[in-house]
């Protein structure tokens, strides 16, 4: 057979393969994304076509305090969420790594529990737990303030407590995936390291931080994507209240949507957020591998 | 000051029921190099890590000069360990690696230079000070992994299998180099290895281990010319020793003939002190090198494969009794393959094992 007669074949079979993906891809994927791109230039409803108004929708964004409300409060929960989850995954891992064998499963497991129930009823778990006349957690706010809190009506309260709920939630997979990275750390380093004189602080700086960066540092990027991400635990709990203290950027985008039938403005907010993720986490990534290098 | 650089006395150690170590004693002195030995699974590294204070001790007691330190955490028992894997800190430089340990001491940066360059020039590292361990060859990383130990300046250096994950010609390479290194520092050194080479050349006193004890301790000639049982017969000199069942048949002041089960028209006169009543049961041990080609009576050994290394040959067959024989002939293409050939010990070269493996002399 000749050299071009067998190269033909093994494109035909290439794209044969690839076929049925690139497919999916460009109906489900590619071509939503160009509808929400070409939207955003629309005053279109949800439904039907609309006029092309150009740079409208991101000129009106940009005078909507609504829209910088709900951006404070992402980054707000990003603050609250990504690195705090990052630092008790990490504790809790090493404590997990010390366990041996089945009581480590049994922990693990224990742990990773939460992640695995449907976001509806971590919400509504947490909803009795912190009920304001009835939840069990109640006592222990009054223990501390004084008097009881309800904290899904509560400014203040609000976001800490939803960023309280994420974390127990999604908590378990970081850990997996610190557990996963503490053992790709051999055994033996640490052995080298106690001979070389090291104490357990030691050993956990100068070996176990550094060897482990890769890993915290995608757990940081993934979080953070995650969190700015946020909308369920805030529409289930608060519905973006009390006086919009816990509105975000994606309630926002359901409401102008499915609420106020406005598809063009909806569009514009999500490209934004679009932006906005994207920007982060390339910058975020960028620093944390140059934070990496120099260890 | 006393020259005792390690001593164990009835050290055991056991991993929940099972016991690995039963009971060893040894003394290594200052400035020799000590060498265990002995077969896959004995405990050398376990024993190799006890003295590094990494396991353990379940009984007994070790000390390192003369303080006892079985009880003493690693870092304070000045021993010094290379590892098989090499354990450098991939994160770390080939010069952070070897100062790892002055640093946490907090030593002055000038210290801390001037050891590692001093160190670095022993091995030939200088060059490779700014790399990252997964920048350089399997040679460099061992001798980074001994620079390692040396900036430490340890009383004991411990080593477990160091050169077993290099290439045949490297190894020979590092063992000179370790030899030398060894001369130069003075320091105790002991070290774990599978390889007879190894042991054999870089020892001053070799440990056989098997079945939780020290089988023999010595210096290697004395292992190979003077085994104190089958075991270490066996396991000292490569290829290992030929063993023949014989029957004692008869006794003379200070000999005895031995006869062939084998093979019973042949039988040999040994000297011996032990007088072995007629129709004990023995083991007779003979080496490769020993056995010689004769023209007439001999044992008549079908030759199946022929090891040729150039220099010399090993001839691997059995006897008519199905007892497996290797016998070693110098030069090459001897042309044996097939055929049966007669060979005669050198009679003042066989050894005398009862059945159950001690020696008989
Ligand atoms: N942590 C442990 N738990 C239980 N058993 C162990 C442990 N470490 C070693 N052993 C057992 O102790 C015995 C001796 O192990 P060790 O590693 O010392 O052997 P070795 O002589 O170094 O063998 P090799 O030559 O193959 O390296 C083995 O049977 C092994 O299964
Ligand atoms: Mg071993």
């Amino acid at each position: 057979m000749s050299t071009a007669k067998r190269r033909r074949r093994e494109l035909r079979n290439a794209a044969l393969m690839v076929g049925p993906f690139v497919l999916i891809l460009l109906i489900f994927f590619l071509y939503p994304t160009y509808k929400v791109i070409a939207l955003s230039f629309t005053d279109a409803p949800l439904i039907g076509e609309g006029e092309w108004i150009g740079l409208a929708n991101y000129a009106k964004l940009l005078n909507d305090k609504l829209f910088y409300t709900s951006i404070w409060n992402n980054f707000y929960f990003v603050l609250l969420t990504v690195i705090p989850t990052t630092v008790i995954a990490l504790l809790i891992a090493l404590a997990v790594s010390k366990l041996k064998g089945r009581m480590q499963a049994l922990i693990l497991t224990l742990f990773f529990l939460p992640y695995v129930l449907p976001v509806s009823v971590v919400t509504l778990i947490w909803a009795w737990m912190l009920d304001f006349q009835f939840g069990i957690l109640q006592p222990l706010i009054e223990a501390v303030t004084g008097k009881s809190v309800p904290v899904f009506k509560n400014p203040h309260w609000v976001m800490p407590m939803i960023a309280v709920v994420t974390i127990w939630w999604t908590n378990g997979f970081n850990v997996l995936l610190m557990i996963a990275g503490l053992r790709n750390i051999p055994t033996d380093l640490y052995e080298a390291a106690a001979l070389d004189g090291a104490t357990a602080w030691q050993r956990f700086w100068r070996v176990t931080w550094p060897l482990l960066w890769p890993v915290t540092a995608l757990v940081l990027t993934l979080q953070l994507i995650l969190q700015l991400k946020l909308f369920d635990q805030v529409y289930l709990l608060s519905k973006g209240g009390p006086f919009n203290s816990s509105y975000v950027v994606l309630m926002q985008m359901y409401r102008e949507a499915f609420q106020l039938n406005n598809g063009g403005y909806a569009s514009a907010i999500a490209m934004v957020l679009f932006l906005i993720i994207v920007i982060v986490s390339v910058l975020q990534f960028q620093l944390l591998r140059i934070g990496g290098r120099r260890k | 000051m006393s020259d005792t650089g390690v001593q164990l006395k009835d050290v055991k150690k056991s991993f929940s029921v099972v016991d690995v170590i039963r009971g060893v004693d040894m003394e290594i002195k200052r400035g020799q190099f000590a060498v265990f030995v002995g077969p896959s699974g004995c405990g050398k590294s376990t024993l190799l890590r006890m003295i590094a204070g990494l396991e353990d001790t379940s009984a007994g007691k070790i000390l390192i000069g003369d303080r006892d330190v079985t009880d003493v955490d690693p870092a304070d028992r000045g021993v010094a360990m290379v590892f098989q894997s090499y354990a450098l800190y991939p994160h770390l430089s080939v010069f952070e690696n070897m100062a790892f340990s002055l640093r946490l001491a907090k030593r002055p940066k000038a210290e801390v230079k001037e050891k590692v360059h001093e160190a670095a020039q022993v091995l030939q590292l200088t060059e490779q000070l700014d790399k990252k361990p997964a920048q350089l060859s399997g040679g460099q990383r061992q001798r980074v992994a001994i620079g390692r130990a040396i900036v430490r300046a340890p009383e004991v250096f411990l080593f477990d299998e160091p050169l077993s994950n290099l290439d045949a010609e490297l190894r020979v390479q590092m063992r000179l180099e370790l030899a030398r290194l060894h001369l130069k520092l003075g320091a105790t050194m002991i070290y774990v290895t599978h390889d007879q080479v190894e042991a054999m050349t870089l020892a001053d006193v070799i440990f056989v281990l098997q079945g939780g004890y020290v089988q023999q301790s010595g210096a290697p000639l004395d292992l190979y010319e003077d085994p104190s049982n089958r075991f270490v017969a066996g396991f000292i000199g490569s290829p290992s020793m030929n063993f023949f069942n014989a029957t004692v048949v008869a006794r003379a002041d200070g000999r005895l003939t031995a006869r062939l089960d084998g093979q019973p028209d042949q039988s040999f006169d040994i000297a011996m002190t032990t007088a072995l009543e007629p129709g004990t049961p023995v083991t007779l041990g003979i080496r490769p090198e020993h056995l010689v080609v004769s023209e007439g009576e001999g044992m008549r050994v079908t030759v199946d494969v022929a090891e040729e290394l150039g220099g010399v040959s090993y001839q691997h067959g059995t006897l008519e009794g199905g007892e497996a024989v290797i016998f070693q002939q110098i030069g090459a293409r001897h042309g044996m393959h097939g055929t049966v050939q007669t060979i005669l010990p050198q009679t003042d070269r066989i050894f005398v094992f009862s059945r159950e493996g001690d020696r008989i002399r």
